[in-house]
């Protein structure tokens, strides 16, 4: 390390410990100053209220359906659901369908699927207002799949011994996974959303198809793979409307 | 406009690439059989060593007939179990000027094993017992039992008369 690169990170430092610093000696200054509070006073903690209404989207995924015109072995459609809970938290639910067709010389099936996953997406950035719902998330789904699979064909190829054909009897099996989501949502109208999710996906119980593991499952990806990176590219109609106030109003008469 | 342009044939690009037929396989489908030629070198060790052979010469019988490979100087040999029966048989001298063949009868179970999409399906092998005869071989024995596409298991140890 050169001698400048070194005197520009001690300046760095220098900087950012007296901007820290700072603070700390002002409030020595004035507690040296102010001497009528006495030590035992209680500060009460200032909750910020949530004012935020309302605010229910629905989505769906445009992404997949062009991919799918691309890879013509597989298919897949995505639908979303989120409701605004409170404190920068939503409650997301995710539905859909798909499959693949795999029609290779040595293996031929089909499968087709129905997915669902729930979920919670939670705003890292802060809100101008209580009416602003772009957002930045991050969120985690369990998701489920019901998977059917047709009987598979296959063809073990051997130039040595010869060819052995065989086949697997139809299937219908569960795959259930794990999801960590980044994602980011933006107004472009009033109502009418944009945005994207990138999403690690982990499965939990690849062991009960090795069987033969299907070569997509809708909503999870890869299924002959544990784990799974996927990109979502959704547009989302939101609406909105206020809560309800509470009156804390007793009814109850008092005993005579 | 030029970066836009550029950016847009990217991602048709990146678009177009996912459109493979079906990915490469990049793990053997063959289940790979290795034997090892050793001898021990005293009476008393108990490791043994391998015996580098002049011009190996191992054979089957298959639906095409008789396929032999020669191999020169090698030790180890990788050959293949049949994944059409649950017994195969390999003929097998030291040396190619040799006439005096050993037979090498293997028996076994055969396993189906889904590898992946892209590899498709492979037979694993469960190895029950052997026979061979005594001409150039002195002995025989099973080292692994399983037979998968794991290269590197030694699965068969063969004893060569010394005389040879």
């Amino acid at each position: 390390m050169t001698l400048n690169q070194r005197t520009y990170i001690y300046i760095f430092i220098l900087l950012f410990s007296v901007r820290g610093i700072t603070p700390v000696l002002a409030q020595d200054t004035t507690d040296s100053i102010d001497t009528t509070v006495k030590k035992d006073t209680v500060i009460p903690k200032i909750i910020k209220k949530d004012n935020s209404g309302r605010h229910l989207s629905f989505g769906v995924d445009i992404y997949h359906p062009i991919i799918n015109n691309l890879i013509n072995n597989q298919n897949g459609h995505e639908f979303s659901v989120d409701y605004y809970l409170k404190n920068d938290l939503y409650a997301v639910g995710d539905f859909g369908y798909g499959g693949s067709n795999v029609d290779y010389n040595d293996l031929k099936y089909t499968t087709n699927n129905n997915f669902l996953r729930v979920g919670l997406n939670r705003s890292i950035l802060l809100r101008n207002d209580s009416t602003d719902w772009d957002n930045m998330f991050i969120g985690f789904r369990l998701g489920g799949a019901s998977i059917k699979r047709s009987q598979a064909l296959y063809v073990v190829t051997d130039t040595l011994w010869g060819n052995s054909i065989g086949s697997q009897p139809g299937k219908n099996f569960n795959a259930f996974w794990v999801e960590l989501n980044l994602g980011v949502r933006v107004q472009l109208v009033k109502g009418l959303s944009a945005g994207w999710i990138v999403s690690g996906k982990f499965m939990l119980n690849s062991k009960s198809f090795q069987d033969l593991a299907p070569l997509y499952i809708a909503g999870f990806g890869k299924g002959d793979k544990n784990s799974s990176f996927d990109f979502d590219f959704f547009i989302t109609y939101s609406i909105s409307w206020k809560r309800k106030i509470k009156h804390d109003i007793s009814t109850t008469e008092p005993k005579k | 406009m030029t970066k836009h342009l550029v950016l847009y044939l990217l991602i048709i690009v990146i678009l177009v690439s996912c459109t493979q037929e079906r990915q490469a396989c990049l793990t053997p489908k063959i289940a790979s059989f290795k034997i090892e030629c050793v001898h021990e070198p005293t009476d008393t060790s108990t490791i043994p060593i391998d015996t580098a052979l002049p011009n190996a010469v191992f054979g089957c019988f298959t639906s095409n007939g008789l396929v032999s490979t020669i191999y020169s100087l090698q030790s180890v040999f990788t050959l293949s179990l049949s994944s059409v029966s649950d017994t195969c048989k390999w003929l097998f001298t030291t040396d190619s000027l040799k006439h005096s063949f050993d037979t090498l009868v293997f028996y076994y179970q055969r396993q189906l094993q889904f590898l992946s999409n892209a590899c498709g399906y492979a037979y694993f092998y469960s190895m029950d017992s052997m026979h061979t005869t005594h001409n150039n071989i002195d002995s025989a024995f099973i080292i692994t039992k399983s037979v998968t596409n794991d290269v590197k298991p030694t699965h068969i140890h063969i004893y060569i008369h010394p005389s040879f």
